[in-house]
C-alpha cells in the first residue's frame, strides 16, 4: 500500500471532501491510461498505476504509488501510507492555520518532522484546497509574484515533499520565504518539472517558478496576477489581450487606496470562480472563441476607453467616434454583435434553454459570479453596454447619436462601481484625495459626481472623515472636483 | 528585532459587530491609534482557533505561535497603517465552522465535545477523523491584532533564519485585543 484519496471520514459531511477533483489533478499530473484507483475501502481508495510513460511527473507518481515506504525516524522501521486529503476549504490545523488557498504535507506524527505535531495519525498527510488561488514568483522575473498555481501543481508541490517524508530525507525549513530554504526549493524544482511536462503538452514554452523563493500571496491581494480566464481563451499569460487588461486594471485603479481594494474584492469574488470555469473551458476549442470574441475582446475595448477617458475628459462626440474607430472594420463589427448576441443569451436564458452554452459553466457562473456586485459591475456591465451601442451603430447611429448614448449609459453606470469598506478606515485628507481621483478618473460628470457621493454619504453616516469630506463639498459647489 | 518605543495600549481595538452572512461570519473590528505616530498592523487572519468548551472564537491577525510546515508558499500577512490620533476599520470574513483533524479517533467515549457538530467517536486507532466546529452559536469573539510602530521589512539578515518565529511574528511589538459576547443566540442559517 502506499498512496490513497480520502474519499469519507467521520466528522466530516459528505459534500466537505473533493475526491473527484483530486483524482482529476492526479490524472494531469500522470497524462498517463495507466492511471486508476481501487475499490474504496474505509473511506479512502488507493491509487493504482501501471506506468505506460516516462518524463519526472510519471516517475514521481509511479514511485509514490508502487513502492511500500518503511522510513525509519529513530524507533525502527514503520510502513507509512500517504493520504491526499483534497477540497476540504475549511480544514484549520491546530495551530490556527487554515488550508484555505494553501497546501501541505504533514509527517507522521512520531517522525519529529517540521509539521508532525500538526498530525494526529501515523500516515503522511498531502493536504490541498482544490480551488487554491495564490501567485508565486515567477523565475526570472526578480520575484515579481505574478505566476499562478493551478490545483495540480499545488498537488505536485506537496507530493515533492511527501516523497522525501516518506523516504526520510526531508531537507532543512526556514522560516523566511526569501530565500526558500532547501526543503522548498526542491519542491519548487519538482513542481518546475510538471510545469514544463505541462508547456510541453500544449506545444508551449514553460513559464517557471523561481526555485529561490518560496514566498506568495493570495491572488486577491492585487498586484501583478494572473487573469486566467483571458489566459485561457487567449492561450498565453502573455498575449496582447491579456496586457492590454492588466493595463488597464493597473493604470486606471490600482493607483489608489481606494483602487487597491476594490481589486481586493474583486479578485476575491473573481478567483471564486474563475479557476472551476478554466477547468470546465479547458477542452472546449469553440467556447474558448466565443467568450474571447464575444467577451474579453468587448470588455477589453471598454476598459481601454475608459483609461483614455480617465486621462482626457472627453465629450461624448469624441466618445462617439473613439467607438467607431474600434469598429471600423463593418464585417467584423457584423461578427462580434453576433457573438456577444451569444453571449447575452447564455447570460439572459435560463437553465435548459441555452443548448450551446455548457451547463456546468453556466451554473457555476450564475451561483459564484453574477451574485457578486464585483462583477456585474466590472465585467458583465461594460460588455451589456458595448453590445447595445454596438447595436445601435449598425443600425446607422452616427459619432454624436452613439457619443450621447455612451454618455448616459456611463452616467448610469459609473457611479453604481461597489464602495469599499476601505473608505470608512481612512484619515480625512486621504478621503478627499481618493474621491478626487475617482471623480477625475471614472466619475467625470456632474450627474455621476451627485450620484457617488449621495451613495458614499448614505453608506457611511457615522464615519467622521466621509461626512467631514462630503459636508465640505456641500458648501463648496456641487459637482465641484478637487 | 525593531526597537520598541511604542506603549502596548497605543492601538486600541473595538469590535464592532459580528454577523452571519450566507455561510460566513463578518467581523468588522475599530482601531484606534492613541500614539503621535502611525501604527502599523496585520490586517487578515493568520489563525483561527475555536475553544468549544467555552464557544470562544480566536481569531489572530498575527503569525505569533503559527508553526513553520512544508506547503505551497510562504504568505505574508496584509499590512496597513493608521494614522496618528485616527481610527481605522477592518472587515473580516471568516467560514461560519472549522474542520479540525481529530487527536480522538479511536478513544473511548470521545463524541465530540460542546459545540462540536461533528465527531471522531467511531474511528479506528489512527484512522484519519475529523471534528466540526460549528460557529453558529459561539458565545465569545476575540481579536488579537498585531502592530508595530514601524513597517514591516524583510529581514536580510543571516541571523534572521536562525529564528524560529515566522517573519511577521518577529516584526510584531504589541496585540490590541478585543472581545465581544454575544448574548443573543444566533438564528441559525437557513
Amino acid at each position: 500500500m502506499a498512496t490513497f484519496i480520502l474519499q469519507d471520514a467521520t466528522g466530516i459531511g459528505s459534500d466537505d471532501l473533493d475526491p473527484a477533483r483530486g483524482f482529476i489533478d492526479m490524472a494531469i499530473i500522470a497524462n498517463d491510461t495507466g492511471l486508476g484507483m481501487a475499490d474504496p475501502a474505509a473511506g479512502k481508495q488507493r491509487l493504482v498505476y501501471a506506468r505506460t510513460g516516462n518524463g519526472p511527473p510519471r516517475l514521481r507518481l509511479d514511485a509514490m504509488i508502487n513502492t511500500a515506504f518503511s522510513p525509519n525516524y529513530g524507533s525502527g522501521a514503520n510502513n507509512v501510507d500517504t493520504i491526499v486529503v483534497a477540497g476540504l476549504k475549511s480544514l484549520v490545523l491546530d495551530d490556527g492555520t487554515p488550508m484555505a488557498d494553501n497546501g501541505t504535507a504533514l509527517p507522521p506524527k512520531s517522525s519529529g518532522l517540521p509539521g508532525a505535531s500538526l498530525n494526529p495519525t501515523e500516515q503522511c498527510l498531502v493536504i490541498y484546497d482544490t480551488q487554491l488561488a495564490i501567485c508565486v514568483a515567477r523565475d526570472g522575473s526578480g520575484g515579481v509574484l505574478d505566476l499562478p498555481v493551478s490545483p495540480p501543481v499545488a498537488l505536485y508541490h506537496e507530493f515533492s515533499h511527501a516523497f522525501r517524508i516518506v523516504n526520510n530525507t526531508l531537507l532543512a525549513l526556514t522560516v523566511a520565504c526569501d530565500p526558500s530554504s532547501p526543503e522548498e526549493r526542491a519542491a519548487i524544482i519538482d513542481e518546475n518539472d510538471l510545469r514544463t511536462d505541462l508547456a510541453s503538452r500544449a506545444g508551449t514554452s514553460p513559464t517557471l517558478r523561481d526555485p529561490g523563493i518560496h514566498c506568495g500571496r493570495l491572488a486577491s491581494d492585487g498586484e501583478e496576477c494572473c487573469c486566467i480566464i483571458a489566459t485561457l481563451v487567449s492561450r498565453s499569460p502573455r498575449s496582447q489581450q491579456v496586457q492590454k487588461l492588466r493595463c488597464a486594471r493597473d493604470h486606471f485603479v490600482r493607483g489608489t487606496e481606494v483602487g487597491h481594494a476594490f481589486f481586493e474584492h474583486f479578485f476575491r469574488d473573481y478567483y471564486a470562480f474563475s479557476p472551476q470555469a478554466c477547468t470546465l473551458m479547458a477542452g472546449d476549442q469553440s467556447l474558448r472563441h466565443q467568450l474571447l470574441e464575444g467577451f474579453v475582446e468587448p470588455l477589453l475595448d471598454f476598459w481601454n476607453m475608459m483609461v483614455e477617458r480617465g486621462r482626457c475628459v472627453m465629450g461624448s462626440t469624441q466618445l462617439g467616434a473613439a467607438f467607431i474607430a474600434l469598429h471600423a472594420d463593418r464585417g467584423h463589427a457584423e461578427q462580434r454583435r453576433a457573438a456577444l448576441q451569444r453571449t447575452s443569451a447564455y447570460w439572459e436564458s435560463g437553465a435548459g434553454q441555452s443548448a450551446e452554452a455548457p451547463a456546468q459553466l453556466m451554473a457555476l457562473l450564475r451561483e459564484r459570479a453574477w451574485p457578486s456586485p464585483y462583477m456585474q459591475w466590472a465585467l458583465v456591465a461594460p460588455v451589456r453596454l458595448m453590445h447595445a451601442l454596438l447595436t445601435r451603430y449598425l443600425a446607422g447611429a452616427d459619432a454624436p447619436a452613439i457619443g450621447r448614448a455612451f454618455t448616459e449609459a456611463l452616467d448610469a453606470w459609473a457611479p453604481e462601481v461597489p464602495i469599499s469598506t476601505l473608505w470608512a478606515g481612512l484619515p480625512a485628507a486621504q478621503v478627499r484625495r481618493e474621491l478626487g481621483f475617482c471623480e477625475r478618473a471614472l466619475l467625470q460628470t456632474t450627474k455621476s459626481k451627485t450620484r457617488f457621493r449621495q451613495r458614499l454619504g448614505e453608506r457611511f453616516p457615522d464615519i467622521t472623515a466621509v461626512a467631514g469630506v462630503l459636508g465640505r463639498l456641500q458648501t463648496i459647489h456641487k459637482g465641484d472636483t478637487w | 528585532m525593531v526597537s520598541d518605543d511604542s506603549k502596548p495600549d497605543d492601538l486600541t481595538a473595538a469590535i464592532q459587530s459580528v454577523a452571519p452572512v450566507d455561510t460566513r461570519l463578518q467581523v468588522v473590528v475599530r482601531l484606534q491609534n492613541k500614539a503621535a505616530r502611525a501604527l502599523h498592523y496585520v490586517a487578515d487572519v493568520r489563525a483561527m482557533r475555536y475553544d468549544p468548551t467555552t464557544r470562544t472564537l480566536t481569531l489572530a491577525l498575527s503569525d505569533e505561535g503559527r508553526e513553520v510546515i512544508p506547503g505551497l508558499a510562504g504568505k505574508l500577512p496584509l499590512f496597513r497603517h493608521v494614522d496618528p490620533g485616527s481610527e481605522a476599520e477592518i472587515h473580516l470574513s471568516v467560514p461560519d465552522r472549522i474542520v479540525k483533524l481529530s487527536r480522538s479517533a479511536g478513544s473511548a467515549g470521545s463524541a465530540g465535545s460542546a459545540g462540536s457538530a461533528g465527531s471522531a467517536g467511531s474511528a479506528e486507532p489512527d484512522e484519519l477523523a475529523f471534528e466540526t466546529q460549528q460557529l453558529s452559536d459561539v458565545r465569545e469573539v476575540v481579536v488579537e491584532v498585531a502592530w508595530a510602530d514601524v513597517p514591516y521589512y524583510h529581514d536580510t539578515r543571516a541571523s534572521a533564519l536562525q529564528d524560529a518565529r515566522l517573519p511577521a511574528a518577529r516584526w510584531e511589538q504589541h496585540k490590541a485585543r478585543a472581545t465581544k459576547r454575544q448574548d443573543k443566540k444566533r438564528t441559525p442559517k437557513s
